[in-house]
């Protein structure tokens, strides 16, 4: 999520009141206070607001929710007379692109932080890493409409921004920290993206760096805008939010024609909603003009019609307007999620447990009686513990994860037995005797099921407390098991037993072998067990899979 | 004193005519060990019947080669008489002892040696070292020596004299029973009657009793069982499923966008594996690319159906839920899960690549924003924590949606979970029309404040000393 910087003294010369009144009501539209500073606080913000990624935006929502000042914020565009050509060849690489000219522009210190801190949020939520949009802002003074945008030949020369001398496009991928973070984006094209004025001076390398030429500082009077990228929703929707923050804080906006289109449309959408189904979403008594209302203090235009229903101006920054739904939440939002009165429905149903979580309690019932201690280790583990150390083949059902963080959590279990082993080894410090089980989910191919294991290790742990155990387990649970000689060689040959049900292997116990004893670094005899729950009389078959 | 037993009171008795014995003596007396007998003193002594004196007397024994010198006399010694006036050094170092001897003729100034030739230097009386080999007593100035060369070692002597006190001679003056003391009854005791007139051993509840664990179930279990157990008790079926599930599932169906950082494989564990689209995934597409027949806009662009039939561990419950409204799609359902999910995450002492997460839902024809608010209340209070409060919160497949905070002492306002009204774009494409409310939280993390725990390793690690001692009672309550 974004964090957004608000120096104070910006956020309250824009907002009109004092800091206190915001930070009190700011989580109440839908954020996190981080952290907050002597000069500025930390706000984290929602990924669907990023309007609010701005002090400028901030201020805004905040002036209607306070009641400052409240309804759609008006943004006249005036035609600049400037146009901006896109290269059709751009097509395969990086074909949208938005742009404005944005006037009168005062930016002191924090404005460009705020600035630039807004660039970098949108480059992350709506941009997803440059890939869909990247911003580029330029002083316009320093260079000459009109502007083209096209494919240029990767060794184009031009001095990229934080340095003094040209370098080539090629030169920048590789030698500019930004060419090396974004290089991915571009390097595989025959020609890259390339912003030139009339003059055929270059204004950026969209999505990697902009040119020393038209660095913004806080003698930069007018701006001109340029967001190109993979995704033309996402390229319209930035250039709104950058030209409708720098408006909110005095700026006067310009379109571009792109190509004979003018360039921002800062006009609201329309919605026609039902304060029926408002009220019907959130429980609350709602009419038309109360609804109204409410949307009015979100910085929305609305107003209730004569057939009962509200029409809603959408300001043009609301990137997450998708659903009528979503103005109803933004009621309830003015309305006060602390004003609501919690109620429960008259809703009448019966609870029930799930018949496999019936059976896990069922098993731990009978382990605990039988004086075992339940552990819970994890479900992600190593072929290395599952397989290496138990002196098992690996098995083929096994479903390694693509990229795991560490070796150790790189498969899920197929069986909880070596992890009892494992949990052993951790306690091998502790008094003996020590009879652990645990019980839970196991995944074989793709398939979820569950097992339960169980090991006791003490000086006198043999077959005959294993085998005692598996009978007992068996017995408990109604499962009338053959036994016969297992070939699992994680046990004593001679010592070990299959539990097996209508020809099928379905549970192993007996005496854990010594070489596997010293694989988990264990002194004394372990008498161990595995079983898989799938078999026990009533087990449903593949539960709640439509 | 009725739970003396038998020992010391025959101790007591052997001890009261002699006052005062060496335990050597008291062994002769009572026909066990000295070991024996120091123990029983002991015992008595901690109730005030007897004195117990330690001295400590050091005496010293010679080693075999210290045995051997006193015999024959020290290498010097032996190495001096052999030399008479003076010898040539080879012949000096042929004699036998002359790797120990010679250093010593030298350190002791026996002999000097000038241009090869080896001479005595006048008389040479027998020192320190040789009257203490001799016979070697403590307080001697030859021991540090002979300890020194090794030729003798010190053995320390306990001696034990035992004391009876006036209590003790009170106790004894009456008379004491001196029968033979009963520990554990026998089937033979028991069935011949013979135990009315037995001395049945008299046991102190001032010695504590062997440490006893039972069988018990894991403490975050119990957690785990009691939360369930409250939502059985608020009328909610549960739901299990599969821990594999297509991105389909996990992502698209809950209208997560295909470019969503959170689908990407840095946070989610992806498998080698796919799954085929089930019946109905063009209402899914559709929903994605433009909205499908709903009000909504959708995210646009070309919804790829490769992705979505990749299959991940489940990153959440929430798929369950939506496949358990597919397959119940009559309200009232009120239902919940307790399970597993998976994010990339490296392992801290707050995150964990797996960890349980809970998931309730409701659908019923009327249940509004209100409802859920008070489901998420009356859980939260019957969790235990009795201040709820509610923000605004963000999830791709809610609308509105809805971050609850506990109060908890010492933290503060902690952000437990979050919920919301099921999207349309979520629910429209199975046909889905009543409102469905759900939340969802961590409860490992409900699991660490309730036990106290800062780190959540600990709740997988499973000491067993810890789950020893966590009492059952108290916690998940």
């Amino acid at each position: 999520m974004a964090i957004i910087r608000l120096n104070y003294e910006y956020l309250e010369r824009l907002t009109g009141t004092d800091r206190q009144t915001i930070i009190e009501r700011l989580p109440m539209i839908g954020s996190d206070i981080e952290r907050t500073f002597e000069d500025h606080v930390d706000v984290e913000f929602f990924p669907s607001r990023v309007d609010l990624y701005s002090t400028e935006g901030v201020a805004r929502a905040m002036r209607g929710f306070l009641g400052i000042e409240e309804g759609l914020p008006a943004y006249p565009v005036t035609p600049s007379g400037i146009a901006f050509s896109v290269d059709p060849a751009l097509a395969e690489i990086r074909p949208y692109l938005a742009s404005a000219v944005i006037r009168n522009v005062r930016l002191d210190e924090a404005g460009i932080e705020s600035l630039m801190g807004l660039q970098e949020s949108l480059h992350w939520a709506l941009g997803r890493g440059r890939r869909k949009v990247a911003i580029g802002v330029h002083d316009m003074d320093a260079v000459r409409p009109p502007f083209r945008y096209l494919a240029s030949p990767r060794d184009r020369r031009f001095v990229p921004l934080d340095f003094t001398e040209d370098l080539s496009m090629e030169e920048i991928l590789a030698d500019h920290p930004k060419g090396r973070d974004y290089a991915h984006l571009v390097e595989n094209f025959d020609r890259f993206p390339l912003i030139v004025d009339a003059e055929d001076r270059v204004l950026s390398f969209p999505p990697i760096i902009n040119g020393e030429l038209t660095r913004v500082t806080t003698e930069t009077r007018n701006i001109l805008l340029d967001c190109t990228g993979t995704d033309d929703r996402a390229v319209q929707m930035a250039a709104k939010i950058i030209c409708t923050a720098l408006a909110g804080a005095g700026a006067t906006i310009e379109s571009v024609s792109i190509d004979g289109v003018a360039c921002p449309d800062l006009s609201p959408a329309e919605r026609i909603v039902s304060p029926v189904d408002c009220a019907r979403l959130l429980g609350l008594d709602l009419d038309a003009a109360t609804m109204a209302a409410l949307l009015r203090k979100m910085r929305f235009g609305a107003e209730p019609l004569p057939d009962g229903r509200v029409r809603v101006l959408v300001p043009p920054y609301r990137a997450d307007i998708m659903h009528d739904r979503d103005l109803f939440e933004d009621v309830a939002v003015a309305y006060g999620y602390d004003h609501f009165d919690a109620v429960l429905p008259g809703t009448s149903t019966t609870g029930r447990e799930h018949p496999i979580s019936a059976l896990e309690r069922t098993v731990r019932t009978i382990f605990t009686g039988l004086g075992y201690l339940e552990v819970l280790p994890f479900t992600l583990t190593s072929g290395k513990v599952l397989y290496e150390r138990m002196g098992r083949p690996p098995s083929p059902d096994v479903l390694p994860v693509a990229k795991p963080i560490t070796e150790d959590q790189s498969v899920v279990r197929t069986h909880i037995l070596p992890l009892l082993m494992e949990t052993l080894e951790i306690n091998r410090h502790r008094e003996l005797p020590q009879r652990i089980f645990a019980a839970g989910d196991v995944i074989r191919g793709e398939t979820t099921m569950q097992t339960v294991a169980a090991v006791s290790i003490h000086a006198a742990a043999d077959f005959s407390e294993a085998y005692a155990a598996m009978d007992a387990l068996c017995r408990e649970l109604g499962l009338s098991p053959g036994f016969a000689e297992s070939a699992d060689p994680a046990f004593i040959d001679g010592r070990r037993g299959d539990v097996v049900v209508n020809g099928t292997i379905v549970g192993v116990f007996g005496e854990i072998h010594p070489e596997v004893l010293a694989a988990f670094s264990l002194e004394h005899p372990v008498a161990a067990l595995e079983l898989d729950l799938t078999a026990v009389p009533g087990y449903p078959v593949r539960p709640d899979t439509p | 004193m009725d739970d003396l037993t038998l020992n010391e009171k025959r101790l007591l008795v052997a001890l009261a005519p002699r006052g005062r014995a060496d335990a050597d003596t008291l062994a002769g007396a009572l026909g066990t060990s000295e070991e024996a007998v120091v123990q029983y003193a002991h015992l008595c002594a901690d109730r005030g019947l007897v004195t117990v004196e330690r001295t400590v007397t050091k005496t010293y024994a010679l080693t075999p080669e210290g045995e051997e010198y006193r015999r024959s006399g020290l290498p010097e010694r032996q190495m001096l008489e052999q030399i008479g006036g003076g010898i040539p050094m080879k012949d000096l170092q042929a004699l036998p002892l002359s790797r120990i001897g010679i250093g010593w003729l030298r350190k002791k100034g026996w002999i000097a040696i000038k241009n090869g030739v080896a001479e005595t230097c006048g008389a040479a009386p027998p020192g320190d070292d040789e009257i203490a080999l001799a016979a070697p007593r403590e307080g001697m100035p030859g021991i540090p020596d002979l300890l020194r060369r090794n030729l003798a070692v010190e053995v320390e002597e306990a001696a034990y004299l035992i004391a009876i006190t006036p209590a003790g001679t009170a106790l004894v003056e009456p008379g004491l029973d001196l029968r033979e003391e009963i520990g554990t009854l026998t089937r033979d005791q028991i069935l011949s009657g013979s135990w009315r007139t037995a001395n049945l051993r008299r046991y102190s509840l001032q010695t504590p009793p062997k440490r006893i664990y039972p069988g018990k179930s894991h403490p975050y279990q119990r957690i785990i069982d009691e939360v369930k157990r409250i939502l059985q008790d608020m009328g909610f079926a549960e739901m299990r499923g599969e821990i594999v599930l297509s991105a389909f599932w996990d992502f698209d169906a809950l209208f997560q966008p295909q470019d969503h950082p959170a689908r990407e494989m840095q946070d989610t564990f992806y498998l080698d594996r796919t799954e085929s689209l089930p019946a109905g995934w063009e209402g899914v597409r559709d929903m994605h690319e433009h909205g499908g027949a709903t009000s909504s806009t959708g995210w646009g662009g070309v919804w790829d159906a490769a992705k979505a039939k990749q299959c991940v561990l489940r990153t959440h419950t929430t798929p369950l839920s939506l496949r358990y409204l597919i397959e119940n799609p009559w309200p009232p359902v009120k239902a919940f899960a307790l399970g597993q999910v998976y994010r990339r995450e490296a392992i801290d002492p707050t995150h964990q690549p797996g960890f349980e997460q809970l998931e309730g839902i409701v659908m019923d024809e009327d249940v509004t924003f209100r409802h859920l608010l008070g489901y998420l209340r009356e859980f939260y209070q019957r969790m235990g924590f009795a201040n709820v409060r509610f923000r605004p919160g963000y999830f791709p497949y809610t609308e509105p949606s809805v971050e609850p905070e506990v109060r908890v002492d010492g933290l503060g306002w902690v952000e437990l979970g979050g919920a919301g009204v099921f999207r349309e774009e979520v629910t429209a494409p199975w046909g889905i029309e009543a409102p469905v409310l759900a939340w969802g939280l961590g409860i490992s993390r409900v699991g660490m404040l309730k036990l106290g725990l800062k780190d959540l390793r600990q709740l997988y690690r499973s000491d067993i000393d810890w789950i020893r001692e966590t009492p059952v009672i108290g916690k998940g309550e």
